[in-house]
């Protein structure tokens, strides 16, 4: 089921490209599909993963790899995940967990999860996301590898997880029975440093001042790009975003915009459809410029041996840390982006999202950007009342009109 | 005896002898107090009690006079605590200690640094300098705890004494505040005492695992109810106190040998074995059948993530098992065991 809606998927967004009717959204759908293809394929090698595994070492290892949270993200999409939800109260999983990972283990009993070749467990950001693969691997009889992530950048700390990850190469190419290829991996590294420009370019596009983007173009943006890093598909998915942003930043210096308010997204996004961007751009002018994962915390990382600049690549994530860290990334983005607010959905069940509300809620008042908590699930539909959504936003949008 | 000065802990996993051995008293701040809901301010609803319990305590200053907490890393509930812990109690030092979820070598290399790193951050707060003697002297009174403790279970498990986890909990619990040194040797007069009552006890015996229950008032109840609590595995229980083999004499080798000893001990939701996963679920099993109870009973803080989710895994191996087993949910305050008991007793009802 899951294999043909992702074929129909890529057919038709591929018919509309060809047809020269294709947004730049379209274009990240169209890569989204054929991720979604491979995974469902039968033929892959595939991975699931943690949210920060090194996809681009993966993807040079011929293992087709993807974070599980992304088909709890794609059940969502497709208004689904409520369904599979509400499967988990049959074996007892506590609806105060995150719906991300109950949409997924509901997806496992419903056998809606290619089985995988292997997977890859990361300490960051959740230890629920940590446990659902925990749970996978015993549910597939499927190895799993750990990868720690320390909280910290110390030089120790990137050894740690720098050997971590060389032993997760050998961990790897002994189940798959490939062996790694150096030249491979050097391509993959290279190709992640240009994207890595490429999303710097983008993310200085959007700071602009009218943005060029709109309150959708870069939802989801960093954290699926994670997922294409070290391919030329990404890599050219990156360019075309960048030309279009650049493109449409000359046009807006000539015409004029409407952009009103700008505002910051912490955290995901609601996964399901839902009126939030439209409410803020036709009703107030606002716009989401900026969202919390939509940010290169990272440097280049050496082609020829990358394992450090892994390591420190996977530390460096807001979510990694203290929350002091996270707080302090949050206020720098609202300040280089120029917001009048930002929007905290604090996802039920995410010790993440709602855990530092508090904490951030604060530090961004603090240089003056009010911020509008919500409590929305953003995976379960079920549980949204628009009505109730709504009344918050524009409460919210007529205080800061004020 | 002099009064030593006091460091904060919230985790089973904490190193206590290194913290003893830099001459202070490990001090458990228990969810226990009673205090205004403030938490709430800084963290959300939805984070573990625990944690929420702890922070309450420290806005109400219901804590000892304390020269530093010391967090560990084993949970995303516990990192925002430590996060929050710097906006309540600013006056309050703390540090908060990495802590791998699994065992290899290269993981108690890792620990090992930072036991190494928490020794010095002891030292800065004006703690004595680690040497191998006294590190090894605190980890052998530890260890004589822990074993006087297991004998206590043993002797309990006997059941010749009523509520003896009871007994047994409260005095984890007490050890978990106090001093090492005095409670050796009040746990050894425990010991000989134990079984001196010889009260009929006809209850059922039960295997208790989960997270945080440091409520003497829950296990007088199961005992009312008729649940022989012949043991437990909880990290206020019998998972905090485990012995700690130790060989080496070097400093270094000592902390690697003391960081493997903590990193391999009985496991908890948070701790993986990437060569077995599920884990959590054979080890209840074994337990059960080790003690070869009638039933098990679970027992998990609300938004726990670590047993939230090895939770359904848990209840499938044990019901393909033939195990009973009853799932109690609280939030650390008496009522909200107090209101299970209905469901406790039914559930003993039917395994007599
Ligand atoms: S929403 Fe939170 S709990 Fe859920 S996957 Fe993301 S970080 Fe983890
Ligand atoms: S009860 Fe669970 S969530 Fe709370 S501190 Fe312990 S392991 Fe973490």
């Amino acid at each position: 089921m899951m294999k043909e809606y992702f074929e129909e998927l890529e057919n038709g967004l591929q018919t509309a490209i060809d047809n020269n009717q294709g947004s730049i959204r379209m274009l990240y759908s169209l890569e989204i599909a054929r991720l979604g293809k491979r995974l469902y394929s039968g033929e892959d090698k595939v991975a699931w993963c943690g949210i920060i595994a090194p996809f681009d070492l993966l993807s040079a290892l011929d293992v087709t790899s993807c974070f599980v949270e992304f088909i709890g993200a794609m059940m969502a999409a497709t208004n689904v995940a409520g369904d599979l939800i509400e499967e988990t109260n049959h074996i007892g999983y506590s609806s105060d967990s995150c719906s991300y990972h109950r949409a997924v283990m509901g997806a496992t009993m419903k056998e809606l999860m290619p089985k995988p070749e292997l997977l890859i467990g990361t300490t960051c950001p959740c230890s629920g996301g940590l446990a659902v693969i925990e749970n996978l691997a015993a549910h597939f009889e499927k190895s799993f590898y750990l990868l720690q992530i320390p909280q910290d950048q110390a030089p120790k700390n990137v050894r740690y997880l720098a050997d971590q990850m060389r032993e997760m190469v050998s961990f790897v190419t002994k189940i798959t029975g490939i062996p790694m290829d150096t030249e491979k991996v050097k391509f993959a590294m290279e190709t992640s440093n240009k994207i890595r420009e490429v999303l710097i370019e983008i993310f200085n596009l959007a700071k602009q001042v009218p943005s060029p983007v709109t309150g959708k173009d870069l939802s989801n943006f960093g954290i699926v790009m994670a997922l294409f890093s070290g391919t030329e598909s990404g890599l050219a998915l990156a360019e075309a975003f960048r030309d279009e942003l650049k493109q449409r930043s000359q046009n807006l210096t000539a015409s004029g915009s409407n952009e009103k308010f700008r505002l910051l997204w912490i955290q995901n996004r609601i996964q399901f459809k839902n009126p939030i961007e439209k409410l803020l751009e036709d009703q107030y002018g606002a716009k989401i410029v900026i969202d919390e994962l939509n940010d290169v915390t990272w440097g280049a990382v050496d082609p020829d041996d990358p394992y450090e600049g892994l390591a420190s690549r996977a530390i460096s994530i807001p979510f990694n840390g203290p929350a002091q860290n996270r707080v302090q990334h949050l206020q720098r983005l609202a300040e280089e982006y120029q917001v009048h607010g930002a929007i905290n959905p604090c996802n039920w069940g995410c010790r993440q999202g709602t855990g530092s509300r508090g904490l951030i809620e604060a530090s961004l008042k603090e240089i003056g950007v009010p911020v509008l908590n919500l409590e929305v699930d953003c995976i379960d539909h079920k549980k949204f009342t628009e009505g109730q959504f709504r009344t918050r936003v524009e409460a919210f949008m007529e205080m800061m009109d004020s | 005896m002099e009064q030593k000065k006091l460091i904060g802990y919230a985790c089973a996993y904490t190193p206590l002898a290194l913290i003893h051995a830099a001459g202070f008293t490990p001090y458990r701040i228990l969810p226990d107090k009673d205090c205004p809901d403030q938490a709430g301010l800084i963290l959300h609803d939805n984070l573990c009690p625990h944690v929420k319990r702890i922070l309450d305590r420290a806005m109400d200053n219901q804590l000892p006079d304390l020269d530093g907490m010391v967090f560990m890393n084993s949970c995303d509930s516990m990192r925002r605590l430590a996060d929050a812990w710097q906006q309540a109690r600013p006056d309050i030092k703390m540090t908060l200690v990495d802590l791998p979820i699994t065992s290899s070598d290269r993981d108690c290399a890792f620990f090992q640094g930072e036991l190494q790193e928490l020794s010095s951050t002891l030292e800065e707060w004006k703690g004595e300098t680690l040497t191998p003697e006294r590190l090894t002297g605190s980890i052998q009174i530890y260890n004589s705890l822990a074993e006087n403790l297991e004998k206590l279970n043993t002797e309990l498990q006997r059941g010749s004494t009523y509520n003896g986890a009871g007994l047994l909990q409260s005095t984890c619990l007490k050890a978990s505040c106090t001093a090492p040194e005095e409670m050796v040797a009040e746990v050894e007069s425990l010991i000989g005492s134990a079984g001196e009552e010889q009260q009929k006890d006809n209850s059922v015996p039960i295997y208790l695992f989960g997270n945080v229950l440091p409520d003497a008032e829950a296990f007088k109840m199961f005992a009312e109810c008729g649940a022989g609590i012949v043991r437990d595995d909880l990290c206020t229980g019998s998972r905090l106190f485990a012995e700690v083999a130790t060989r080496a004499e070097g400093l270094d080798d000592l902390l690697l040998d003391y960081a493997a000893g903590i990193l391999n001990r009985q496991p908890c939701a948070r701790t993986i074995v990437e060569a077995q996963p599920g884990k959590l679920a054979k080890d209840v099993i074994a337990g059960a059948k080790q003690y070869q109870v009638k039933g098990v009973i679970g027992y998990s803080l609300k938004f726990c993530d670590p047993y939230i989710a090895r939770l359904p895994g848990i209840r499938a191996a044990l019901k393909a098992e033939g195990i009973p087993f009853l799932m109690l949910e609280g939030d650390c305050t008496n009522r909200s065991i107090g209101q299970q008991k209905t469901r406790i007793e039914a559930f003993i009802e039917m395994l007599r």
